[in-house]
């Protein structure tokens, strides 16, 4: 084998060497056997001559020569590209067609490949990130002894709730427990500080960050090496308030050091407390949470009480709230049953030693789940949607590769002559096969690499379409080998997809009845079959886009038009957060107020609120609400959702006050405390009476003591968290009342325009303190838009894809269609010499036009009934069978069908009989 | 000159490897060389001779490299490798198994049934 690739290396890349030499071998051959030949007498001139005819044809030979060299099948591609290339150059307007529409296809899988690569595929940049158990516990919603949580939950279909949140207590003793009789390796944890974004000051400018605590064998048991500096250690972590040392992120270092190597040492704020960075994150490592982004700074668990303090005291010794995430690597021949059959035990027994557990509470379960792409919190959101746009973009692609199959067979049908010369002359039907596959897979690789470049180009659209003004892209579009190697890989695919029927064609000639002129017409029917099936399979592909687009584009228009209850115009939103360590709790109430005091004076602001949940954003409150006086709601669940406003929220919002009064300058921190009911609220709880007056009891606050509240008023619905949901059953609390900031936003009613207010604003807060930053800016009209950037992404991209469809089953038809009229010229002719009329011939063409489409239709509603299913939850206000889309889709699409094939068909009809037959 | 046989399929791969098997040699001393030990028995179309040069080469079965010829003429002569000497034997084994089979089989009579 050896020889032979050296030969093989050495003739391709030495051609030109190798020629002469074959060139000299030859004539040195013929001089000798001339010279020997001269010596029996001859003439000179004569002897060569004979040498030569002894010799016999050179060319041949040296085509033989070639041949034993494996020369042969390069130079036959290399020929059947330079054909192919002259073929596409010769009809620009088809190659430009179809390099456009492939690459639009192939573009359109790069791109959502590169997404999908990013979701499902990516793991932790971590060595052995597959060995990675990540711990959740799985719970009851209401019987649970388990309450305070702050992190990541989702619902499971039996109405149980997994998160991923322990308390540092239990991580504590599970940590012991494993170190004591080893299941995992180590045990280490982290906590994303998302939420609670840290205020950073780097060389006096003022900034935001975002953090993540780790353990202080984090790094350790990661195997994770910073690239400059230390990683944090176990001595870090050891004691509360002790690892003033933070690790920053490789993002960080170059956004706001320049990558400097003297960044080690540098000291910084932390939310005003002074921390020294010690090391630099390799790139591409982004914690332990997420695959997509990577926190700013790593910090450890010993600054929370610091750097994040709580009311409550520290979370470091708090076993009831839940709130860090625990990871551990697995040995080999481990099986996750027997790991989690150990912690559930131990876990079991440490929730019953830190804390109270009710007689008849059911106990948390355990989950061992795998780590090795974090938290996954991007995976459990887009891992549907990306399915199904990979579909989609499937069908988009499949439609392309229809389109070119259709185009292409039609050319071969033109260039069956061509093909029955070179039959005739002694090509072999592979030979003619392989010329034919050629030309597609040169088609399709222009059109991938066209498609390469479109994805690269648009690798960060659907990011961006899922960003806002004020939150960066919860995505990350990385691009490498392994998507070239998909882009090329379907390009070649696509190639031999749409290559195949035109090549098949190819060498079914027939060369005797091809070479005859009359041919043609007699082989219309059987030739124009295959072209018919592949436009009905377009028609039905293009329905099922169409279908797709009008559905998420009606899911779209019903959120936008869907009533919220409240105004949210002209409506400014930002938030404030106080730093803890200079506004420890209850100051930072104290100065919310007098910001809010202040706020209302500034020029051009109406009214301004504070709350604790931004409308539409997601964020939701749930505590419990125990009217005093009305017997116990039936159901376990006497938790009611609540947020926490100030005293002008009903009319910054307007929502109106249907019965008793809103909140009012008499309701001050130290009055009575008072709450507003819903109408849900006020029919679910108080049918048939009269709720203002009437008492509840509620904590609204981990640590406060339970307190009664009294109804002052009931206003009307408003959705709360998501546009999806119906207004839940809320009730509202005077912000001023409680006993600590939770996490706060300002909206302020203005008529100015954002940028001409905020100038104002941001004097007037600093006027306070001018430490304080002012974060998060945008519309309460940009929130909303922001909350269903998922359906927005999804109506664009469909209908995107659906007008493509469109386009490209236009040409399809209008390519069949052409194609037959000019091919049944004659027949057409004959018919009008025999009496039909124009109109007769036009209906006769738009008829087989139409009922293509129709059959392409019915296939195609067919498969979107079966279809549409999968989609269901990502729709709202209407059944994934929508009557009114599938019908207009269906009226759509035949109408599309007439109109493209109009042109041919008035074409047909103005055949001249004379003329026709003379053509013949 | 005496009649001549036609080359039987697949036999010139063989008496190229033995040609050259007796000490280097240039395309057309194959050919004389063929003709020589045959006693000018065979014919062989001269132009076919280089195929198979070239692909007995391209095995690694034979090494060539550019020379002088003997009337000072520059040549390019072929030389068996030990991959080809060893193939050479094989091959030499297997005809004369396969020829004294067939020169059985052949002359077998109807007695010996």
């Amino acid at each position: 084998m050896k020889p032979q690739l050296r030969s093989y290396l050495n003739s391709l890349l030495r051609r030109n060497s190798v020629e002469s030499s074959i060139e000299n071998e030859l004539r040195t051959h013929i001089e000798l056997r001339a010279e020997d030949l001269e010596r029996t007498g001859l003439t000179s001139a004569e002897a060569l001559r004979r040498a030569r005819i002894e010799f016999g044809p050179i060319e041949t030979h040296k085509e033989n020569i070639r041949s034993s060299l494996g020369l042969r099948l390069l130079d036959e591609f290399r020929a059947d590209l330079r054909y192919a290339i002259r073929m596409l150059r010769r009809s620009p307007g088809f190659t430009a067609v179809a390099v456009a529409s492939l690459a639009l296809g192939i573009g359109a899988n790069t791109i959502i490949f590169t997404l999908a690569k990013g979701i499902l595929l990516d793991r932790l940049a971590v060595p052995q990130p597959n060995q990675l158990r990540l711990f959740a516990i799985i719970r009851d919603r209401h019987n649970s002894p388990l309450h305070y949580f702050w992190g990541d939950f989702y619902r499971t279909p039996d109405g149980r709730s997994i998160t991923h949140s322990f308390s540092y207590p239990i991580y504590q003793l599970l940590r012991q427990q494993n170190l004591a009789k080893p299941v995992l390796r180590d045990l280490f944890a982290f906590k994303d500080l998302l939420g609670q974004r840290l205020t950073a000051t780097i060389d006096g400018h003022a900034d935001t960050v975002t953090g993540q605590l780790v353990s202080g064998n984090f790094y350790q048991q990661l195997g994770v090496q910073p690239a400059l500096g230390r990683a944090i250690q176990p001595s870090d972590d050891a004691a509360p308030g002790s690892g003033l040392v933070a690790v920053i992120s490789d993002g960080l270092w170059a956004r706001v050091f320049g990558r400097s190597p003297s960044v080690i040492g540098k000291t910084i704020q932390l939310n005003l407390i002074p921390i020294t960075i010690v090391g630099v994150n390799p790139p591409g490592f982004t914690g332990a949470s997420s695959v997509q982004l990577s926190p700013d700074v790593f910090l450890p668990f010993s600054m929370q009480p610091t750097l994040i303090p709580q009311r409550t005291g520290s979370y470091l010794q708090d076993p009831n709230q839940w709130w860090m995430s625990i990871m551990g690597r697995t040995g080999p021949g481990v099986s996750d049953e027997a790991v989690r059959s150990a912690f559930a035990v131990w876990l079991d027994q440490d929730i019953r030693a830190t804390v109270a557990v009710p007689k008849d509470a059911s106990m948390p379960g355990l989950v061992v789940e795998s780590g090795s792409q974090g938290l996954a919190e991007i995976t459990h959101d887009y891992a549907a949607p990306i399915y199904v746009l990979s579909v989609l973009t499937g069908i988009v692609l499949l439609l392309a590769c229809a389109n070119l199959a259709n185009l292409l067979l039609a050319r071969s049908a033109a260039r069956q002559r061509e093909m029955s010369v070179r039959l005739a002359l002694g090509a072999s039907r592979s030979r003619v096969l392989r010329q034919v596959l050629t030309e597609s897979l040169l088609l399709s690789s222009l059109g991938g690499i066209a498609g390469f470049a479109l994805g690269y180009l648009g690798r960060n659209i659907i990011p961006h379409l899922l960003s806002s003004a004020w939150r960066p892209a919860p995505l990350n579009a990385r691009f490498d080998l392994r998507i070239f190697a998909f882009a090329a890989a379907i390009s070649i695919l696509t190639g031999i997809l749409f290559g195949l029927a035109p090549a098949w064609q190819a060498t079914q000639t027939d060369v005797n009845t091809a070479l005859k002129d009359a041919a043609s017409s007699a082989t219309r029917r059987r030739k124009g079959l295959a072209g018919k099936s592949i436009v009905v399979f377009q028609v039905a592909l293009s329905m099922l886009l169409v279908v797709g687009a009008g559905l998420f584009a009606r899911t779209l228009i019903n959120l936008n038009t869907t009533g919220l209850g409240f105004d949210p115009h002209n409506l400014l939103l930002f938030s404030i957060p106080a730093p803890p360590a200079r506004y420890p709790p209850p100051q930072d109430i104290a100065l919310h107020q007098r910001i809010e005091e202040r706020l209302e004076q500034v020029p051009g602001v109406q009214t301004v609120t504070l709350i604790e949940n931004p409308l539409i954003a997601h964020n939701i409150s749930n505590i419990a609400f125990l009217p005093t006086d009305q017997p116990k709601p039936t159901g376990d669940n006497l938790n009611r959702d609540v947020n926490g406003v100030g005293r002008s929220f009903f009319e910054t919002y307007r929502i109106p006050i249907l019965y008793g009064r809103s909140f009012g300058p008499t309701d001050t921190t130290n009055s009575p405390r008072v709450a507003v009911i819903n109408q849900s609220l006020a029919h679910a709880v108080y049918p048939n009476i009269d709720p203002v007056g009437k008492t509840f009891v509620s904590r609204r606050h981990q640590g406060d003591p339970e307190a009664i509240y009294q109804i002052i008023g009931v206003s009307a619905d408003a959705k709360y968290d998501a546009l999806q949901e119906d207004p839940p059953p809320t009730f509202y609390t005077l912000y001023r009342q409680a006993k600590e900031e939770q996490f706060i936003t300002y909206t302020i009613k203005t008529q100015l325009s954002p940028a001409a207010i905020l100038p104002a604003i941001r004097n007037a807060i600093q006027s306070i303190d001018k430490d304080l930053p002012l974060r998060d800016i945008r519309t309460q009209t940009e929130q909303i838009d922001a909350s269903i950037s998922q359906q927005r992404l999804f109506a664009t991209l469909t209908a995107g894809f659906g007008i493509l469809a469109l386009v490209l089953a236009c040409i399809g038809i209008y390519g069949l269609m052409a194609y037959n009229v000019a091919r049944r010229t004659s027949e057409i002719g004959v018919r009008m010499a025999l009496g039909a009329r124009a109109r007769q011939v036009l209906w006769m063409v738009l008829r087989e036009s139409s009922s293509l489409a129709l059959y392409g239709i019915a296939i195609g509603l067919t498969a979107a009934f079966g279809l549409t299913r999968f989609i269901r939850t990502m729709l709202y206000g209407l059944q994934p069978t929508d009557p009114a889309t599938f019908i207009r889709a269906a009226l759509l699409l035949l109408a599309i069908a007439i109109a493209a094939s109009y042109g041919p068909a008035r074409r047909a009809s103005r055949i001249d009989p004379m003329q026709a037959l003379r053509h013949e | 000159m005496p009649d001549q046989l036609n080359l039987m399929q697949g036999t010139l791969d063989m008496l190229i490897l033995k040609a050259v098997s007796l000490g280097p040699l240039h395309g057309y001393g194959v050919l004389l060389r063929i003709q020589q030990i045959s006693g000018d028995q065979l014919s062989i179309q001269q132009g076919s001779l280089y195929p198979a040069l070239f692909r007995l080469e391209h095995q690694g079965l034979i090494a060539s490299e550019w020379g002088e010829s003997d009337n000072k003429r520059k040549a390019k002569f072929y030389r068996l490798t030990a991959f080809g000497r060893r193939q050479l034997r094989s091959e030499t084994d297997n005809w004369n198994r396969m020829a004294s089979l067939m020169a059985g089989i052949l002359n077998t009579t109807p007695e010996e049934i």
